[in-house]
C-alpha cells in the first residue's frame, strides 16, 4: 500500500524546542507572508480605495504640517513645549481607544489562535507577535501627533539630528504605553464582561473612541469661534496650571525630551525618553505577566460562546423524544381558534426588533452618536452665543432629526440577517411586517428626538407655541425619513457576519441622504408658507416680478418667484395651502414609500450575505403571501 | 500502564458552578483507535480542548506520552496532532504554505519539510491547488489540509474532534484507512463522533459520555450486548448516538 511508503513512523521523543527569538522570527514571518498575500490577491478596486484613503490621510498629515508649522512660528519655546503635551496626551487617548478594539481582533478574535495554542511554542511569543499588529494600529496616531509635529518644531527652532532621534523615541515610547494599556484594559474587559457580551462592548469603546477622535478636531473650531481667530499660543499661555501637571505624565515627559533636544540638552532628553520607553515597557511587562490568564481564557470564553451560561439539562433528548404524547398532545375539542389580529403580528415584530435594540449595546451606540453631536452643538450654542447661532441650531437639529430617523431605519431589514427566512416565511408579509419594522424604528427614534428637539428649545429659551411645533415637526420628519429608510433597507439590506453593524450597501444610504434631501427641500416649503420668516416676506415685496424666459438659470428663479407668490397672499390662504402642500409632501412621501416598502415585503425581500471579499445574494422570493 | 499515551485522571472541567465534564478517568493505548462518543453537548469538545492543553480543567490530570499537559506542555504538544472541528484556517496562505508553517512550528528539520509536505499534498490530493489560498477551499478540503498539517510532524498522538463532518463517503474511506495505517505504527489515535456506527466501523474501543459522565467503555459489540442489561441510560443513548439516514451514505463507505 503506497500510504505505507509514505507515512513517517511517529515521533519517540519530543524534538528540542525553539528560543523565543527562533519562534517569534518564525511567527513574524508568517505574518508578514499573510500579509503579503492579501495585498498580492485583493482586486484592484479595494487597492484604488486604499490609495485614495491613503492619499487623503497624506492630505490631512500635510495640512497638520503646514498647520504646526505656522503656529510654532508664532509660540515661544515656553508655549510649544505646551502645545506638544497637549497633542501627545491626545495622540495617547486615541492609540488607547483604537489600540482596545486592534488588541481585542488580534488577540481573542484571530483564527489562527487556536492552531497556536495547540502547537509546542510558547504563549508569550504569539503574545509578543500578536502585539505587533497592535502596535501598528497605533502607528497613523503617532505619525500625525508625534512624529509631524516634532519635525516641524525641529525645523522652527533648526534642531540638529540628535533632536530627531529624539522625536524617534518619544514615538516609539508613547506607542508603546499606548498599546500596553490598550492591552490591559482589553484583558481586563474580558474578565469583567460576560464573555458572550464582549464583542459588545470592545465595539462600544472602539467607538466611544472614535467619537472622542471626532470633537477632539472640532477643537479648532471652538478656538476660532471664540476668537474670530486661531490662537493657540494664547490659549495655551493661560494654561500655566494644566500645562505643570502634564510634567507628571509620559506625554509632559515627551514634551519635556524634545524643549531639551532643541536646547541643545541631548542627554536630558534621551532621560525623559528613556522614561517613557522603561514605562511603556513596565506596562507591556505587566500585560505579559497577566496574559496566561485573560489571553487564552479570552480566546477559549470567545470561541466558547456563552461560556459559563450552560444550562444543566436533567432531561436528554432521546427522554423527551420518547414521550411526545405526554408533551404536546393536541386537543381536538377546541374546534378552529379564530385567526389573530394582524396587529399581534406587527407588535410581535416590532417587540423582536426592540427587544435586539435593547440586549445589544452595539444598537445603542447609534443612539448616542446624535446625543454627543448635539451636546456638542448646544455646549458650542452656550459658550459661544452668537445671533445666528440659535437659528442654525435648529437647522442641525432638523438636520439629524431626519438623517439620524432614516438612518435607523435603513438598519431595520438588515437586522434580520441570516435570520431573514422568518419573516419571509411568516404569513405577515405586507403591512404587518413593515408596520412593525416602522414602529421598532420610529418609537426609539421619535423618543430620543422629540427629548432633545424640546429640550434644546426650552434650553434655548423659545416660545411656547414654537417648541409644540418643533415637537410636531420631529413626529412629522420622524415618520417620513423613516419610510424613507425603511424603502432603501428592505431593497438594499446586507448582513456580513464578521461586521453585523454593518447593514446596508453604501450606494443605497447615500441615495437615501439625497432623497431625504429632496423632502426637507419640499416640506420647508409647506413651512414656510405656514411660518412665513418676516425678512423674506419683506424682500418679496419689493422683488420685481419675474418672466419665463428659456435657460436652466431662468426657469429656477421662475419656480422659485412662482413658488414665492403665495407668502404674500391673505392670511387665510396662504395657511391653507401651507397645510396642503406641508401634509401633501409628507402624505406622499410617507405613504408612498411605505407602499413600496410593502410591495416588496409581499414579494419577499433578500439580505445580501456578505463574507469577506465574496458576496451572495440571498434568494430572491417571490410569491410569498401574496 | 506500558504504551499507554493518552491518560485522564479524574479530569473535570466546570463553566461557573455548572460542571460539564465529571471525573473522567480514561486510557487509550498506542495502536489503538478509541472512539469517544456522545450526543451533541455531553462534553466531548470541551475533554479533547483539555487533552491539547487549550482548555485548563477544573480538576485532575492528563498525561500525553506521559508528559503533564500542565507541567510539561512544550513536551505533550510536540508530540501531539490536533483535527479541530471547524478547520480554522488562515485563508491568506496557499496549503503548501500553510504545511510549511506547520512542519516549522513543530520543528520538523528543514531538509525534511518540502518532501514531506509535497507528499502529504499529493496523498490528500490537493496537489493541483497547492498554492491557491485556503479561503477558496471548500470544508471538505480543508479538512484535508488539516489532516495532511497533523501527519507533518509524525505524532504518537491524534486527536480528531467529529473528523467526518463535512467529509464525502470517499474522503471518509480515505480518513479510516489513514486512521488504521497510524495505528499500526503505534499512533494513538482519539476520535470523537456523536454517531454510533462511524464508531463502530473505525474504532477499536469505545467510550460512551454522557452529560459529562463516561457511562461506558469498550467494543462496540460489548456495548451492544450490554444494552437491555446496562439500564434504561445505555439504550437511550444508543437511540441517541444512531445515525440517521442523511449520514447512510457515509458509513456506508466506511465498510465493516
Amino acid at each position: 500500500m503506497e500510504r505505507e511508503k509514505i507515512l513517517p513512523p511517529p515521533l519517540t521523543k519530543p524534538p528540542r524546542g525553539g528560543t523565543f527569538v527562533q519562534d517569534f522570527k518564525l511567527l513574524l514571518k508568517n505574518q508578514m507572508r499573510v500579509a503579503w498575500n492579501k495585498f498580492r490577491y485583493r482586486p484592484a478596486g479595494p487597492l484604488v480605495g486604499m490609495l485614495i484613503i491613503l492619499l487623503f490621510l497624506g492630505a490631512i498629515i500635510v495640512s497638520i504640517g503646514s498647520f504646526a508649522y505656522d503656529a510654532l512660528k508664532l509660540m515661544s519655546p515656553d508655549i510649544a513645549q505646551g502645545a506638544l503635551s497637549f497633542l501627545f496626551m491626545i495622540c495617547l487617548a486615541g492609540q488607547v481607544f483604537f489600540g482596545i478594539t486592534a488588541a481585542f481582533a488580534a488577540l481573542y478574535m484571530s483564527d489562527d489562535l487556536e492552531l497556536l495554542f495547540v502547537a509546542p511554542i510558547s504563549l508569550k511569543v504569539v503574545f509578543a507577535v500578536k502585539s505587533l499588529s497592535v502596535f501598528g494600529s497605533s502607528l497613523v496616531a503617532a505619525v500625525m501627533f508625534i512624529f509631524v509635529p516634532g519635525i516641524f518644531l525641529g525645523l522652527v527652532f533648526e534642531a540638529g539630528a540628535a533632536f530627531y532621534f529624539l522625536v524617534l523615541l518619544v514615538g516609539f515610547g508613547l506607542s508603546l504605553i499606548g498599546m500596553a494599556v490598550a492591552e490591559l484594559i482589553n484583558l481586563l474587559v474580558m474578565r469583567i464582561v460576560p464573555p458572550h457580551r464582549s464583542r459588545e462592548a470592545v465595539g462600544f469603546i472602539g467607538a466611544l473612541g472614535g467619537i472622542l477622535i471626532a470633537l477632539v478636531f472640532q477643537i479648532p473650531n471652538i478656538l476660532i469661534s471664540g476668537e474670530d481667530e486661531l490662537n493657540i499660543g494664547g490659549w495655551l499661555a493661560g494654561q500655566d496650571q494644566a500645562l505643570r501637571i502634564m510634567d507628571f505624565f509620559p506625554w509632559g515627559w515627551g514634551s519635556n525630551a524634545l524643549a531639551d533636544g532643541i536646547t541643545g540638552n541631548f542627554l536630558s532628553g534621551l532621560g525623559w525618553c528613556l522614561l517613557i520607553i522603561l514605562m511603556g515597557a513596565a506596562l507591556f511587562m505587566i500585560s505579559f505577566a497577566l496574559l496566561e490568564r485573560g489571553f487564552r481564557r479570552g480566546f477559549i470564553s470567545l470561541s466558547q460562546g456563552a461560556g459559563g451560561r450552560r444550562k444543566k439539562t436533567t432531561r436528554s433528548v432521546v427522554q423527551r423524544a420518547r414521550r411526545p404524547q405526554e408533551k404536546f398532545s393536541f386537543s381536538n375539542n377546541d374546534g378552529f381558534s379564530a385567526t389573530a389580529s394582524p396587529l399581534s403580528g406587527m407588535w410581535a415584530v416590532a417587540k423582536k426588533d426592540l427587544l435586539y435594540l435593547k440586549r445589544d449595546t452595539r444598537e445603542w451606540f447609534g443612539y448616542l452618536v446624535p446625543l454627543i453631536i448635539m451636546a456638542f452643538f448646544v455646549g458650542q450654542y452656550f459658550m459661544f452665543p452668537a445671533g445666528s447661532t440659535r437659528a442654525s441650531l435648529i437647522t442641525v437639529l432638523f438636520m439629524y432629526t431626519v438623517m439620524f430617523s432614516g438612518n435607523m431605519a435603513l438598519q431595520s431589514f438588515g437586522r434580520e440577517g441570516e435570520s431573514e427566512w422568518l419573516l419571509n416565511s411568516v404569513p405577515l408579509g405586507g403591512w404587518p411586517v413593515v408596520w412593525g419594522k416602522l414602529l421598532a424604528a420610529v418609537l426609539p427614534t421619535l423618543l430620543l428626538m422629540e427629548a432633545l428637539l424640546v429640550g434644546t428649545a426650552l434650553a434655548v429659551g423659545m416660545s411656547s407655541s414654537l417648541t409644540l411645533v418643533l415637537a410636531l415637526a420631529a413626529v412629522l420628519l420622524s415618520l417620513g425619513s423613516s419610510a424613507v429608510g425603511l424603502f432603501y433597507s428592505i431593497n438594499n439590506s446586507r448582513y456580513n457576519p464578521d461586521s453585523p453593524q454593518q447593514r446596508i450597501s453604501p450606494g443605497a444610504s447615500i441615495l437615501m441622504y439625497l432623497v431625504n434631501l429632496f423632502f426637507i427641500f419640499l416640506l420647508s416649503i409647506g413651512l414656510v408658507y405656514l411660518f412665513p420668516p418676516a425678512e423674506l416676506v419683506a424682500v418679496l415685496q419689493v422683488f420685481r416680478p419675474v418672466t419665463f424666459e428659456r435657460g436652466l438659470i431662468s426657469t429656477i428663479t421662475y419656480v422659485l418667484f412662482i413658488l414665492s407668490r403665495p407668502l404674500l397672499w391673505q392670511a387665510s390662504l396662504r395657511i391653507m395651502l401651507g397645510l396642503i402642500v406641508t401634509f401633501g409632501v409628507w402624505s406622499v412621501f410617507f405613504f408612498g414609500f411605505l407602499a413600496g416598502t410593502v410591495r416588496q415585503s409581499r414579494k419577499g425581500f433578500r439580505v445580501e450575505i456578505v463574507s469577506g471579499k465574496k458576496k451572495s445574494r440571498g434568494k430572491k422570493l417571490s410569491g410569498i403571501d401574496g | 500502564m506500558e504504551n499507554v499515551l493518552i491518560q485522564t485522571i479524574g479530569l473535570t472541567k466546570r463553566y461557573g458552578t455548572v460542571p460539564v465534564v465529571k471525573s473522567l478517568n480514561l486510557e487509550v493505548r498506542g495502536g489503538e483507535i478509541f472512539g469517544f462518543l456522545g450526543p451533541n453537548g455531553s462534553g466531548k469538545t470541551t475533554t479533547i480542548k483539555m487533552l491539547t492543553g487549550l482548555l485548563e480543567p477544573s480538576e485532575g490530570e492528563v498525561f500525553i506520552c506521559g508528559y503533564d499537559i500542565r507541567k510539561q506542555p512544550m513536551e505533550a504538544k510536540a508530540m501531539t496532532a490536533y483535527v479541530p472541528d471547524q478547520p480554522r484556517l488562515y485563508g491568506k496562505l496557499s496549503a503548501r504554505e500553510f504545511l510549511h508553517l506547520v512542519a516549522a512550528l513543530y520543528r520538523v528539520p528543514k531538509d525534511i519539510i518540502q518532501g514531506r509536505a509535497e507528499q502529504l499534498l499529493d496523498m490528500f490530493g490537493l496537489q493541483d491547488r497547492a498554492d491557491e489560498l485556503l479561503e477558496g477551499y471548500s470544508h471538505g478540503m480543508r479538512q484535508k489540509v488539516v489532516l495532511a498539517s497533523a501527519l507533518i510532524h509524525q505524532p504518537r498522538v491524534i486527536l480528531l474532534d467529529e473528523p467526518t463532518v463535512g467529509l464525502d463517503p470517499a474522503s471518509a474511506r480515505q480518513l479510516k484507512d489513514l486512521l488504521q495505517e497510524m495505528a499500526r505504527q503505534g499512533v494513538a489515535v482519539f476520535l470523537s463522533t456523536h454517531i454510533l456506527e462511524i464508531a463502530e466501523r473505525m474504532c477499536h474501543r469505545v467510550g460512551i459520555l454522557k452529560e459529562g459522565v463516561l457511562i461506558a467503555e469498550g467494543s462496540t459489540e460489548e456495548l451492544r450486548q450490554k444494552v437491555g442489561h446496562g439500564g434504561e441510560s445505555l439504550e437511550d443513548i444508543f437511540l441517541e448516538l444512531t445515525g440517521s439516514q442523511e449520514n447512510a451514505e457515509l458509513i456506508e463507505s466506511l465498510g465493516e
